[in-house]
């Protein structure tokens, strides 16, 4: 019974600390878009050299930073900037994909199309060994999927409104829009299901897809 | 790379070679006679062509020259810009929707400017004021440059070197007083100050953090001027625009499209003179040209029938003709090409450039960097030379087939 009882505090007094202390509340939209920016800027502007290890909570570092001024003196602002960035991302080193490059000569497995001209709708699947196709859209990149599914390590779409490289297989995708791609109609890639949802609605799309909901059929009767 | 001259040479020699035999330098020689014959009248000719080639190559210069410039400025203006406008006219914008625009999917940035005017009295000039922040973005590549290179304190500044020296006319060595809306002082130190390579946009630029040009311009904590938006896939702008325009009733929402459209649309309307201008200097030509195609005067065909008599063949009398026409039009073509670049280029258009600036114009500042433009060169020498030598051959041709005793009948 007491062994339970003390489970239970120490678990709910973990809580309420994680609750209390955790980094301040503030949506992903403006941390990606505005905190983490700034913060990446004071941080390679003013203190490359901090060791992030040192600190166990977001207070301790932020508190450090606001006392011992290793990176100079910071208003409130930009304090929050910085000790968010290296908390949420230098901590935890959070690495994006590479973004897919294309050359003047490269073009579309499926189609022939010139890649250069559509910078913002390449994709790309890999093979182990450095074997790499890249298309010209998601329609054609799961019409060369479908043919030759085995063996694939990785593969790699773009964002619609970040313009990032993300995987494909954690994306979501929006058929029937009014946007449309080198090729037409086209399924339009993007991170996560929430942004999916509001250009589904913004164009008209149809409801957002994952990747494992898509199938040959359907692929091919997109035009 | 030490080859390539001497290949160069080689080529041109040869070149040349191959020409000097091809031309009959004493027909030439004649032609260049046959020209100083008629001194007056070719003279005239020659003029005509170089003046209308001037006024062409130097209008369609120019026009090309500030639309090339236009567009250059309108690229560093940001992809969105939402004002806020009360009874009508523009007034300052509340920071805090900055957040609410971020979370707009597609708006990768979204920063509340300040920036503004403030005239300085004693010395009748105008400063341009912009405020910064260290560690936020700006799309303004020359700002952004200031920012990584200076860090400023509060109350102090940043100025260009034409702003510099104004203050220091004025006894301001080491700082300057601002007057405040409230009519106190506002004494701003100066940090740096930087050259602005003879740009005029921005050689009245002064640059201070945000707080203090909020306190000189007497905005409230949170006001903004106006929120510089950046749209990542630059295909949603457009949508992006008109769902702000719907979601706030009161924002004014310029595109960057919209910028060059207002330019375009000034540009256009003005370019119709230079298109009267053009037609006009075409009929002219046109009616020489005519004229010169109508016929020979008796003299000239008189003169025909000699040659003839004397042995010249056919060929030989065009291929005179062609040296004369050659001679006039080429040279009048690059005398009037080169007028033209003085005129542009080292005169930088005056008159000409009036007609395109004026106070609808928010650009005044055009550098006018050298450059060739090869369509111009192409269209004003198919127009002119070839045309021109087509008309002093075709009447000779037509005389010089007859026998010579018919001509010199």
């Amino acid at each position: 019974m007491f062994l339970n009882k003390l489970l239970k505090i120490t678990l709910l007094t973990s809580l309420c600390s994680v609750v209390l202390f955790a980094s301040p509340i503030i949506s992903k939209e403006i941390k990606e878009k505005k905190i983490y920016p700034m913060g990446k800027k004071i941080y390679e502007k003013r203190c490359k050299e901090l060791k992030l290890h040192n600190y166990k909570s977001y207070e301790a570092l932020s508190s450090d930073l606001a006392n011992s001024k290793v990176c100079g003196k910071l208003n409130a602002k930009h304090l929050q900037a910085l000790s968010l960035y290296l908390w949420d991302v230098k901590r935890n080193s959070l690495e994006e994909l590479q973004a897919i490059t294309v050359t003047k000569d490269e073009k579309c497995q499926v189609c022939g199309m010139y890649l250069h001209y559509y910078p913002n709708w390449i994709c790309e699947i890999d093979y182990p060994h450095n074997e790499i196709y890249k298309f010209d859209g998601v329609k054609d990149m799961m019409k060369f999927y479908f043919n030759n599914e085995e063996g694939i390590s990785r593969v790699v779409v773009k964002d619609y409104y970040t313009l990032k490289s993300i995987d494909a297989r954690k994306a979501y995708f929006v058929v029937g829009s009014d946007v449309l791609g080198p090729m037409g109609n086209e399924l339009i890639p993007f991170k996560d299901k929430k942004s999916a949802m509001t250009f589904a609605l913004d164009h008209n799309g149809n409801s957002p897809l994952s990747f494992d909901e898509l199938n040959e059929k359907m692929v091919r009767s997109i035009e | 790379m030490v080859i390539l001259p001497s290949l160069l040479m080689n080529l041109m020699k040869r070149w040349f070679d191959l020409l000097s035999r091809k031309i009959n330098f004493y027909l030439l020689e004649y032609a260049l006679k046959y020209i100083l014959r008629d001194k007056y009248k070719n003279f005239f000719i020659f003029t005509i062509m170089t003046l209308l080639v001037t006024l062409l190559a130097s209008t369609l210069l120019l026009s090309n020259l500030l639309k090339l410039e236009y567009n250059k400025f309108i690229d560093t203006y940001p992809d969105i810009i939402v004002m806020q406008q009360k009874a009508g006219k523009d007034v300052t914008v509340n920071e805090k929707i900055v957040d609410d625009l971020l979370n707009i999917n597609g708006v990768s940035m979204a920063v509340g400017r300040i920036y503004g005017e403030y005239k300085f009295e004693k010395a009748e000039s105008i400063f341009h004021l912009v405020g910064i922040d260290e560690f936020e973005e700006s799309q303004n590549k020359f700002i952004e440059g200031l920012k990584k290179q200076n860090s400023l304190d509060k109350d102090s500044m940043l100025v260009s070197k034409d702003v510099a020296t104004l203050l220091k006319k004025n006894y301001y060595e080491n700082y300057f007083n601002f007057i405040k809306s409230d009519g106190t002082f506002k004494k701003v130190f100066i940090a740096k100050s930087f050259p602005t390579k003879d740009s005029l946009q921005n050689s009245q630029l002064i640059l201070m953090p945000k707080e203090t040009l909020r306190e000189i311009f007497g905005f409230q904590v949170e006001e903004v001027s106006d929120i510089a938006l950046k749209v990542t896939n630059k295909e949603e702008i457009a949508f992006i625009a008109t769902k702000i325009e719907s979601e706030f009733i009161n924002a004014k929402v310029i595109v960057q499209e919209d910028i060059r459209h207002f330019y375009e649309h000034i540009y256009n309307y003005r370019s119709g003179f230079f298109l009267v201008i053009f037609i006009i200097s075409f009929f002219t030509f046109f009616i020489i040209i005519y004229d010169k195609m109508s016929g020979l005067n008796s003299t000239q065909k008189k003169e025909i029938g000699v040659l003839k008599a004397l042995g010249w063949r056919v060929e030989d009398v065009l291929n005179a003709r062609l040296y004369e026409g050659i001679i006039i039009s080429i040279s009048a073509y690059f005398f009037g090409i080169f007028l033209a670049y003085i005129y542009v280029f080292t005169l930088k258009a005056p008159l000409l450039k009036e007609i395109f600036l004026n106070n609808y114009n928010l650009i005044y500042d055009y550098k006018m960097e050298f450059y060739i433009d090869y369509n111009v060169l192409a269209i004003l020498f198919f127009l002119s030379v070839p045309i021109y030598i087509i008309a002093t051959i075709v009447p000779s041709w037509r005389v010089a087939t007859l026998d010579a005793d018919e001509v010199m009948r």
